[in-house]
């Protein structure tokens, strides 16, 4: 639209609200009415029914869907009744084929006149000649003059006017054609079979020499009006299904495409939504290739459409205006989808963006991840503390009946948790043992089919799950407060922890915590108090800390499935010699596949992290990394593993974040203190600065690629402007693809 | 109960039944517009249906690689050229869709016209009506009465239009008529009776509480199709006239070429949707916002795209921009109109009059109104008259009813013949020996109260104070309190609890105004689903149009011309 056109609008739209608020003037009694309603005060509840907007029922537009309306078919009816007149028109017509085919299966020239009427008598018996005095058709008398002519078909008599003739070749095509319905049957690709040319062939010889010989009735057909009647109706027939227009193998074509865009194209959003998010799932190639291929797709419509549309345009007499009117709405139909699609088709990251992207997206992977876990530990501790006392019970199998007395089950008739459920579960925490006990209930429940029951029990579980969730909620906020006092006790135990000798401890701790699994979180709490005591329960405590804290991480694991939550327990379990045969690709990180004595801590994570990712969480700023840089060597050293954790990225060529920093081609502003440190990686990659930073250098260096995307798509929109007579539009557009095409000029000569 | 949703599944259904390939929908005159409500043609383009064709046009070409979709209405004249149709097929296969109940005779004579065998399907489709909104419905017949009797053919389409639409709903339900309206009585017995006929097409599965078909008439409330609007969609009526969600604007001035004709259908037209029940000021207030937003989005001329980043904006808010520069200048120019006529037409000020005469008692003060806008050059002849006719059926019996005074005023002030007895024969139709109910001065202690109430507090809007008669009837019938004796139960048995499911069928017409009162009932009341619906949707013009056609006052000749000439524009 026009500027010019937009000013008129906005005056017209300015002038009548002048306009509105004097005439408001006018009537005075209506002037604070209707400027307070101007307002949002629509909730003012008034003697009209607009204004009251009490929400207890349901706007219109938004009943509930409703199935398809009451339908009644005829069909069987109609085809009864159909059937009934069918079967007569088809035997007329095939018994008038039959006989057309008796009277041409011999050589009419080479034979006497006399025997071919002996045989067009046999075919079908004449009408007596006494009979009819009258042509049945046009009425007038027979006479010497008017003489009578017999139908071959039928046998009937006319008048030489009501005669018609049906030549050999004609005849021929009904009665091949039948014959072709025939053999295709059996094998399809089979052309006219030998006999058939070689009749053809004398047919066409023959009609020649015929023609030289004058007319002469004997190569055509007699046969009454109603029997050729038929007999086009036939050919019609048989025409209408061998001919395909040009349109419909162009349209079909034209489907094709749509089809294949339809597919294509949902791929590729996914794909470039994907990319521009900074994952690195699919390739970029790929999806540039994607993008080449669906573009391509497009202008096959395009030019399908095209065709389409000036189909039959240079015919001497022109199409019908229907015909062009189709051809119009195929086009007009074709561009409403290139239009809808190949807008929707986001433009994929260059290169250089990509990178940035994927970093970005790292940094926010990580403080996620960190915020997660530190949540799950955090209610989790919470939890154990407040349902100590389930828990005993809660090994039982007794839980159903402890939450909140609705469950009417007696342990008689109730349903036996699954077998083996209790014993793999790793779920320490009672509600989730009990959510795990009832999930089991209700299966069991369905499979013997006790509905009643099933209600209950999923009233039962969905009660529980919502206290979970509370909980859970309850403790994250709690936890920053409580972490930092935490600390210290934390790392002192730590350290002691690591003079053990890890092989024989785990033995023993296994078998402890097959009992003491549940109860396990338990002694944490008393932690503080336990430091004290002698050697032997020290270790076992301390296992019993590590276990507590892996089952934290598991318990977690289905609220929240990060990779980090299920990379914990591995660790805990294979203990630290394993660590370094760890299938993970963490050992490509250099700190890590030494089996050093930091390594250790391992257990310690979650805690660590926890206490940091407050602070890190926040936009990371000076003030914050000024915090951290007090925090000791270890945690920093946690944090560079889970930053460098292949487990979120697994195809990301960089996962490690000193590869990237290598990778990065602006020199940081201010270069951190301690090379490396997860921290300052994460002020540089801040997306404040990075923005500054490079802004100015993306775009110096406009892509190529990108400048042909966009020039893609102005080219569409020009196209579709065109195409809907929006003239000044195609101006500004031209206009704007003149300057892409400049820049893109510009930069190859650079280049 | 969503209307346009039922006819808009029965014609996908249709097009999705034949496959996939090129075809063309085969329809008659109504069924043009039955689908044109529900479906775009872009909408419909998207599947694959190219082309539009009437039954009755002659010079259809032969096109044997398109399939035909035919929705017609069963009409005598449509089956004779579907007959035609068949004997030399056009397309090569067809899919036959009759809008409702069909004689087996019909469909035998059908079946032995096809020898060619291209019909390949046969059905009954319940859209036999217009559906305007979600809950509103009308059958665009105008003059559906003589006198107080229905006009036999209009009576028969009432009752299949109404049928299809309880059809289509799947509602069997009980039926309540206005007993002061022996048309109402009528078409509730037509209705019956082809529920009993069908009673198989009428099995649906038993709700609890019964669906009820509620038939009034308009001649119980001629005061709402009196007043001019200030709604979006009403006022849009009123004053430009709707049709089929068609707004004809070749009249306002200066109008480009592409705008003398545009669709306002809340189906898919987002503004619209959202502005269609609010009143005038906030749709101004709305429509600036419009602007605003449009301004922002609109690619800059001046500012060259220098950067990338423009570039890519750019692209990326074309298409937005692109669909909202439709909706801009399609709305800006209608309510640039509606404005232009409020002030060419005086309307506030007339407005204002009218809803003193349709809401309160003061006969001087309003006589007094009346008869200063009848001096004031501005108002229009139509205004004018309308006034009179308020003031006619609101006072007809007032003791000091000055109406001859002002039908000479009318005649002083150059009204033509056509208005001034106009204004007899609106009091004829619907004036207190017809009403079986009271308009103006509410009887039970709750009504007066509230209408104390009303007086006490003042009035919110001065132009909106009118509340539909319909309102009232449809609460009392919510709360189960609608009486017997005025509006009884065809048949013995009634309903023990309060009616869920609603269809209201007004004879001689519904009104926008009334959908905006069914639609707020909808909203504000749980449970209970309202569709209204009537013989057409009336604005002034069209009602006076009705009240001619119905002949009263004797005038059988005029009438019929007028029906002709209705009958001609629709």
């Amino acid at each position: 639209m026009s500027k010019g056109k937009l000013k008129k609008f906005c005056k017209k739209v300015v002038g009548f609200i002048l306009q509105r608020k004097s005439l408001v003037q006018k009537a005075k009694k209506a002037k604070n009415r209707l400027l307070k309603r101007e307002g949002d005060d629509r909730a003012e509840s008034g003697t009209q029914g607009y204004e009251s907007f009490s929400y207890g029922g349901v706007d219109p537009y938004m009943w509930e869907p409703q199935e398809l309306g009451a339908v009644r078919s005829h069909l069987s009816d109609f085809k009864k009744h159909r059937a009934a007149r069918i079967d007569h028109y088809v035997v007329e017509v095939n018994k008038l084929i039959i006989r057309l085919e008796k009277l041409t299966a011999f050589d009419r020239t080479n034979t006497e006149s006399a025997k071919i009427r002996a045989i067009e008598k046999s075919v079908v018996p004449w009408v007596n000649d006494q009979d009819v005095p009258f042509c049945p058709d046009c009425g007038n008398k027979f006479s010497i003059r008017n003489r009578r002519h017999h139908c071959r078909l039928c046998g009937s008599i006319m008048c030489k006017k009501c005669m018609e003739l049906i030549s050999l070749p004609f005849a021929n095509k009904l009665t091949s054609a039948s014959k072709d319905s025939l053999s295709t049957h059996t094998s399809p690709s089979q052309s006219p079979n030998s006999v058939h040319g070689s009749r053809r062939g004398s047919i066409s010889s023959v009609s020649s020499v015929s023609s030289v010989l004058d007319e002469k009735d004997d190569d055509r057909i007699r046969c009454c009006t109603h029997c050729k009647d038929t007999l086009l109706k036939r050919e019609q027939q048989i025409d209408e299904k061998e001919h395909t227009p040009d349109i419909v193998k162009l349209y079909e074509k034209l489907r094709l495409c749509m089809e294949k865009v339809d597919q294509k194209a949902p791929e590729y959003i996914r794909m470039a939504a994907s990319l521009n998010a900074g994952e690195t799932t699919y390739s970029l190639e790929h999806a540039g290739d994607l993008r080449i291929e669906v573009q391509k797709v497009y202008e096959l419509i395009d030019a399908l459409s095209k065709k389409i549309l000036t189909l039959g345009l240079n015919q001497d007499p022109p199409p019908h205006p229907n015909t062009l009117r189709l051809q119009r709405m195929i086009r007009y139909s074709a561009t409403l989808f290139v239009q809808e699609k190949l807008l929707g088709l986001m433009s994929l990251p260059t290169r250089e963006q990509f990178e940035e992207l994927k970093k970005k997206r790292k940094q926010e992977m990580e403080r996620k991840r960190i915020l997660e876990r530190q949540a799950a530990l955090e209610s989790q501790r919470r939890l154990k503390e407040r349902q100590n006392d389930l828990v005993s019970r809660a090994a039982n199998g007794e839980v159903v009946s402890l939450r909140g007395g609705p469950a009417p089950l007696r342990k008689a008739e109730g349903w036996l948790p699954l077998s083996g459920g209790q014993g793999q579960s790793e779920d320490s925490d009672p509600l989730l043992q009990q959510i795990h006990n009832i999930t089991s209930f209700i299966r069991q429940a369905r499979a013997a089919g006790r509905v009643d029951e099933v209600h209950t029990l999923q009233e039962n579980l969905r009660q529980l799950q919502d206290e979970y969730d509370q909980q859970q909620t309850e403790k994250a906020i709690e936890l920053s407060r409580r972490q930092a006092e935490e600390e210290d006790l934390q790392r002192e135990q730590l350290q002691m922890l690591r003079e053990r000798e890890w092989e024989r401890e785990r033995e023993q701790f296994q078998a402890v915590s097959l009992h003491t699994r549940t109860r396990s979180l338990d002694f944490r709490e008393i932690r503080p108090f336990q430091l004290e005591p002698g050697r032997e329960p020290r270790t076992h405590l301390a296992y019993a800390l590590d276990l507590g804290s892996s089952a934290v991480q598991s318990s977690a694991a289905p609220e929240t499935p990060s990779p980090v939550s299920a990379l914990e327990p591995v660790r805990v379990w294979s203990g630290p010699p394993a660590f370094g045969q760890d299938p993970l690709p963490q050992s490509t990180v250099p700190q890590q596949t030494s089996l050093n004595p930091f390594e250790d801590e391992d257990p310690s994570s979650p805690a660590a992290d926890g206490s940091a990712s407050p602070l890190a969480s926040e936009p990371a700023s000076g003030p914050s990394a000024c915090i951290l840089k007090e925090y000791n060597p270890f945690e920093e050293e946690e944090e560079e593993a889970v930053a460098g954790n292949p487990f979120t990225t697994p195809d990301s060529p960089a996962p490690n974040p000193f590869d990237e920093e290598d990778e990065h081609p602006y020199p940081r502003p201010s270069s951190p203190p301690v090379p490396g440190n997860p921290f300052e990686e994460a002020t540089c990659t801040n997306p404040f600065e990075m923005d500054s930073d490079s802004g100015p250098e993306r775009e110096e260096a406009i892509e190529e690629e990108l400048l042909l995307q966009q020039i893609d798509n102005i080219k569409a929109y020009i196209f579709d402007a065109k195409q809907c007579g929006r003239l000044d539009e195609v101006e500004l557009l031209t206009e704007n693809l003149r300057e892409l095409k400049r820049t893109l000029a510009k930069q190859k000569g650079t280049n | 109960m969503n209307v346009v949703f039922a006819v808009k599944q029965y014609v996908s259904k249709m097009i999705e039944d034949s496959g996939p390939g090129m075809k063309v929908l085969l329809m008659d005159k109504e069924t043009t517009g039955i689908v044109s409500m529900v479906y775009t043609q872009s909408e419909i383009l998207q599947k694959e249906v190219y082309l539009f064709e009437r039954i009755d046009s002659q010079n259809r070409e032969i096109m044997k690689h398109l399939k035909a979709i035919c929705f017609l209405r069963p009409t005598k004249e449509n089956v004779d050229y579907l007959i035609q149709e068949l004997r030399r097929p056009k397309y090569s296969i067809y899919f036959i869709y009759f809008s409702n109940v069909i004689s087996k005779s019909d469909v035998k004579s059908l079946a032995e016209a096809d020898e060619q065998e291209v019909v390949a399907e046969v059905q009954e489709f319940y859209g036999d009506y217009i559906a305007v909104n979600p809950h509103l419905f009308s059958l665009n017949i105008l003059g559906c009465c003589q006198g107080r009797n229905w006009d036999p053919a209009q009576l028969s389409r009432t009752t299949q239009g109404l049928t299809a639409l309880l059809l289509s709903l799947k509602k069997c339900p009980m039926i309540r008529y206005q007993l002061s309206s022996e048309s109402a009585k009528r078409l509730a017995e037509c209705v019956k009776q082809v529920i009993t006929k069908e009673y198989e097409l009428f099995e649906f599965r038993r709700t609890e509480v019964p669906p009820l078909l509620l038939i009034l008439d308009r001649c119980d409330d001629a005061i709402t199709p009196l007043l001019n609007q200030w709604t979006y969609q009403a006022m849009v009526h009123e004053l430009l006239g709707i049709n089929n969600n068609r707004i004809d604007l070749s009249r306002v001035p200066g109008i480009s070429k592409d705008l003398r004709e545009v669709v306002l259908s809340a189906e898919n037209d987002e503004f619209y949707a959202n502005n269609m029940y609010l009143n005038f000021a906030e749709i101004g207030s709305n429509i600036k916002t419009l602007m605003e937003d449009f301004q922002k989005k609109k690619p800059k001329e001046q500012q060259k795209l220098e950067s990338i980043a423009d570039m890519k904006a750019f692209v990326e808010n074309y298409p937005q921009f692109k669909k909202m520069s439709g909706t801009v200048s399609k709305h800006v120019t209608v309510v640039g109109e509606l404005s232009r006529l409020v002030s060419e037409r005086n309307l506030l000020e007339v407005s204002e009059v009218e809803q003193e005469l349709a809401c309160q008692n003061d006969h001087s003060s309003a006589l007094q109104n009346v008869k200063r806008l009848l001096r004031n050059p501005k108002v229009t002849e139509c205004d004018a008259a309308r006034l009179v006719m308020l003031y006619a059926l609101h006072y007809e019996r007032h003791s000091s009813n000055s109406l001859p005074g002002l039908v000479m005023d009318l005649r002083n002030r150059g009204v033509s013949e056509k208005y001034r007895k106009l204004v007899s024969a609106v009091v004829e139709y619907g004036g207190k020996r017809v009403r079986g109910s009271d308009l103006f001065s509410p009887k039970d202690a709750v009504a007066i109260t509230k209408q104390f109430l009303k007086g006490l507090k003042g009035v919110e809007n001065v132009y909106t104070q009118h509340q539909p008669f319909l309102h009232e009837t449809l609460d009392h019938l919510i709360k189960g309190k609608l009486k017997e004796n005025l509006y009884p139960y065809l048949g013995p048995s009634t309903l023990r609890d309060r009616p869920q499911d609603i269809v209201v069928f007004i004879i001689g017409g519904v009104t926008y105004e009334e959908a905006l009162t069914a639609y707020n009932l909808n909203r504000t009341t749980p449970g209970v689903r309202i569709v209204l619906g009537g013989t057409a949707v009336h604005n002034t013009k069209s009602f006076l149009e009705e009240v001619l056609a119905s002949g009263l006052h004797g005038r059988s000749k005029e009438s019929s011309q007028v029906t002709a000439r209705s009958a001609s524009r629709r």
